[in-house]
């Protein structure tokens, strides 16, 4: 029987209990160990201290400039924590509706939610609970644990009958895990009318990529971020001595910069929003304003019938009621998203002012920041003064999409990024995340960073400059990104 | 047990062992040809595309028996003792910027001593309005972050009979140094910028610069010449999905005014199949050097003209 004894005060505070035995063994190991051998570590995820817990309000809406906005961020985060059933009222306690009939969640605050709601993939994944809640009778994929991210699951190509994968047909659109069949409220969308895609054939086949839910926190600051400074920016690294030489992905309609998502294919927060609510979550609303069928489904006949159960769009404005709840969900997802303050930066955890300070300069020395920039101005906001007029410090993005490599290529193209190609992943925040990359393929931030290294990849000449470096330099440039 | 019957046993269980190994191997998708294969880039965006693939390209570098050949910029670069090519760098951007190879020193512990990108800017494209490898440097110079100390402010020097812009400076909180030099080589300003925290290894492999060669066959490169009255007749591309990215594309123009080759850096297949159709029926009047026609190179963009053509002056 473990004996715990001894008390380990970590960094930031809390407390973590050590067996005696086990800590006997890593001396001995440690002492068995040539320096040399020693290597940088990712001290984990960084722990919250009072008002360094992200998930606030920006300080314009929490001093409710202009009056009622605080009520509209309030709002907003409420729903974004309903949990949806297929119909209003039809599961005590279960608030949202429209669910399905096929979904990956049952609520946005579910997956977005590490450190606080509107974040990340939380350690505990809620899709193994979802598979079967309120009576579904779904199997869970191989690719989903319970300790393991949250995971969006798109097919890289269309399939023949015996689920050979045709490679002249890209797919990419997402395959949602599971149906509403055998809930409780599911009706006559039973499993006989409808079925979970063949996940099992697609491991196989290695025809699956993953994504995992991008945190939001200081949405809407990039929201406001004027196209011209973007491409100010641009313009100004050419030359750069690191190889990088990004572009922007555009929006389809009117061919400006489009900005959210993991390869920047979303324009705006309502657009995310909207997208996301139909495709994770099988809400129909008035930006997809159709019940969807997976991509497979919509080459052919659509979604089964019995499964098509409420009227559409699900979600939608709200007439006859109050100033604050007259929004469609998709706008007051949107709206808490783009209130959200920004999440801050720790100056002494982990490792220490001189460790976090250095390992800022040597990550920009060499040359991450050509991608992970941290400033750009602001246009004024007509929302509020908290969104605007201020420069925008501490984003580390350029919100380029960027050939990342054959490593990290998931083969999903989506507007004009490629396959290998991926939005500069906004890097506040990261110090309190649990999954990195696109896929959620490592909890190790030193493995992140080695992953920016394969074949054609723009990141290889600053890996190269990082590989350069002695291992504690290499441990503060870990340290200060487990700051931010 | 008999010895006999022991040998048995062992001989069946070794044909079963092989047969179950044969067995797995053909039920496994891959030799079926249905598996995706790993680390491979199949659906691509924009990429490069040409006319011909007999016409040398900016992009087409190798190394072979220990040089970088490359015949576009007729670049042989003999790689120093102990250095080893590393991963392959991104395809063409869609502003014209090319990594054509990336070197690297690395110790016995994996550490990093030393390496060099070699890079090459097509002038015609830059977002930036550089000329040549001179103002490229000195743009280089100006954005030059504080955390930088400059150890040669930009100067020129002659090597391998060719002119470079240098510019030296480090980084003394991460012990890194960079030497960095470029030169115009048809309309690109070709850059080596040699990175490291070994100042012999950076030495060694700056000297060793003296032994390239830089010597393209090529014809003229004119800014703008695919433009105004030198255009006799032109049929414009028409593309079946209007996708917002700018396509950069480098034309020669042969002695009659026809395009001989066609080089899109940055294009959709459906979208380089268009150019080149259309480019194909494109009709110049002859450039003339020195009174007598000749080929020329030039420069034209497609789609959404972000990126500015830029006069790079000769």
């Amino acid at each position: 029987m473990a004996v715990i004894s001894d008390v380990v005060v970590q960094p930031f505070g809390k407390e973590v209990y050590v067996n005696r035995r086990v800590a006997a063994s890593v001396f001995v190991s440690l002492l068995l160990i040539p320096i040399g051998a020693f290597s940088q570590v990712d001290p984990g995820v960084r722990g919250t201290v009072g008002s360094d817990t992200a998930g606030h309000p920006l300080n314009s809406v929490n001093s409710d400039n202009p009056a009622t906005i605080l009520s509209f961020f309030n709002d907003g985060k409420s729903r974004f924590q309903e949990v949806d059933s297929v119909s209003h009222g039809s599961i005590m306690g279960e608030l949202g509706a429209g669910l399905g009939p096929r979904y990956n969640s049952r609520s946005c605050a579910a997956c977005h939610a590490q450190p606080a709601v509107g974040g990340s993939s939380p350690a505990v994944n809620p899709q193994f609970a979802d598979a079967t809640a309120d009576g579904a009778t779904n199997t869970i994929p191989s690719f989903i644990t319970l300790s393991g991210p949250v995971r969006e699951a798109r097919f890289v190509f269309f399939t023949d009958g015996a689920g050979n994968p045709i490679t002249t047909s890209p797919n990419g659109g997402v395959e949602d895990l599971y149906t509403i069949a055998g809930r409780s409220d599911a009706g006559l969308c039973t499993a006989a009318a409808i079925s979970q895609p063949n996940f099992t054939s697609a491991v196989a086949h290695n025809n699956v990529i993953f994504r995992i839910p991008t945190p939001v926190f200081g949405a809407g600051l990039l929201e406001n971020i004027e196209e011209t400074t973007l491409l100010n920016f641009q313009a100004s690294t050419v030359g750069n001595p690191f190889g990088v030489a990004g572009t922007f992905n555009h929006n389809g309609n009117d061919g400006t910069i489009s900005r959210f998502g993991w390869k920047a294919q979303n324009k705006s927060l309502e657009i995310f929003s909207g997208e996301a609510y139909n495709v994770e979550m099988g809400v129909s609303n008035e930006l997809f304003t159709q019940e969807r069928p997976l991509p497979e489904e919509d080459m052919a006949s659509g979604l089964p019938t019995p499964c098509k159960i409420n009227a559409t769009p699900e979600d939608h404005t709200n007439f006859n009621t109050t100033a604050v709840l007259t929004p469609s969900d998709a706008v007051q997802f949107a709206m808490f998203m783009r209130l959200l303050e920004a999440p801050k930066q720790s100056k002494k955890f982990p490792g220490g002012e001189t460790s976090i300070t250095n390992g800022e300069a040597l990550f920009k020395s060499i040359g991450c920041n050509a991608c992970h920039t941290q400033i750009f101005s602001q246009s004024p906001s007509a929302i509020t003064p908290g969104l605007g007029g201020t420069p925008l410090f501490g984003q580390w993005s350029d919100l380029e999409i960027h050939h990342m490599g054959s490593g990290l290529a998931d083969n999903v193209s989506q507007g004009t990024a490629g396959g290998d190609q991926f939005r500069t992943a906004p890097l506040w925040g990261l110090g309190q995340r649990i999954f990195f990359l696109h896929d959620g393929r490592t909890s190790d931030m030193v493995v992140a960073v080695q992953e920016h290294f394969s074949s054609g990849s723009e990141a290889n000449t600053t890996k190269l400059n990082f590989d350069a470096l002695t291992t504690p330099q290499k441990q503060d440039i870990i340290n200060f990104l487990r700051s931010l | 047990m008999p010895l006999l019957i022991r040998r048995s046993i062992s001989l069946v269980f070794i044909v079963w062992f092989c047969l179950a190994i044969s067995a797995s191997q053909g039920s496994n998708p891959h030799r079926a040809g249905g598996v995706i294969p790993k680390g491979e880039i199949l659906v691509k965006g924009a990429v490069p595309a040409a006319s011909d693939s007999t016409t040398p390209l900016p992009e087409d570098g190798k190394v072979v028996d220990g040089r970088y050949r490359n015949d576009y910029f007729g670049l042989v670069y003999p790689i120093p003792d102990k250095w080893s090519e590393q991963a392959a760098g991104p395809p063409p951007s869609d502003s014209g910027s090319y990594v054509l190879e990336q070197l690297a020193l690395v110790d016995r512990e994996q550490r990093v001593k030393a390496h060099v990108l070699i890079t090459a800017q097509d002038l015609f494209f830059s977002a930036l309005p550089v000329a040549n490898a001179t103002e490229l440097i000195a743009a280089l110079r100006a954005g030059l972050a504080p955390l930088y100390e400059i150890e040669r402010e930009p100067d020129e020097v002659k090597i391998a009979g060719r002119t470079f812009a240098r510019f030296r400076y480090k980084s003394a909180v991460a012990g890194l140094h960079w030497r960095i030099l470029s030169t115009d080589v048809r309309c690109h300003a070709v850059t080596f910028t040699f990175t490291g925290t070994d100042t012999e290894a950076l030495d060694d492999a700056e000297r060793g610069l003296r032994d390239i060669s830089l010597n393209p066959d090529a014809p003229s490169c004119v800014a703008g010449y695919a433009s105004g009255e030198n255009v006799l007749e032109r049929i414009d591309p028409h593309f079946s999905a209007r996708r917002y990215n700018t396509i950069p594309v480098r034309v020669i123009i042969d002695r009659e005014g026809k395009v001989k080759h066609i080089h899109l850096l940055s294009a959709f297949l459906d979208q380089s199949d268009t150019i080149i159709a259309a480019l194909r029926q494109w009709h110049f009047k002859p450039y003339l050097r020195d009174g007598r026609a000749a080929e020329v190179e030039t420069g034209l963009v497609f789609g959404t003209p972000r990126t500015i053509l830029r006069l790079p002056g000769k």
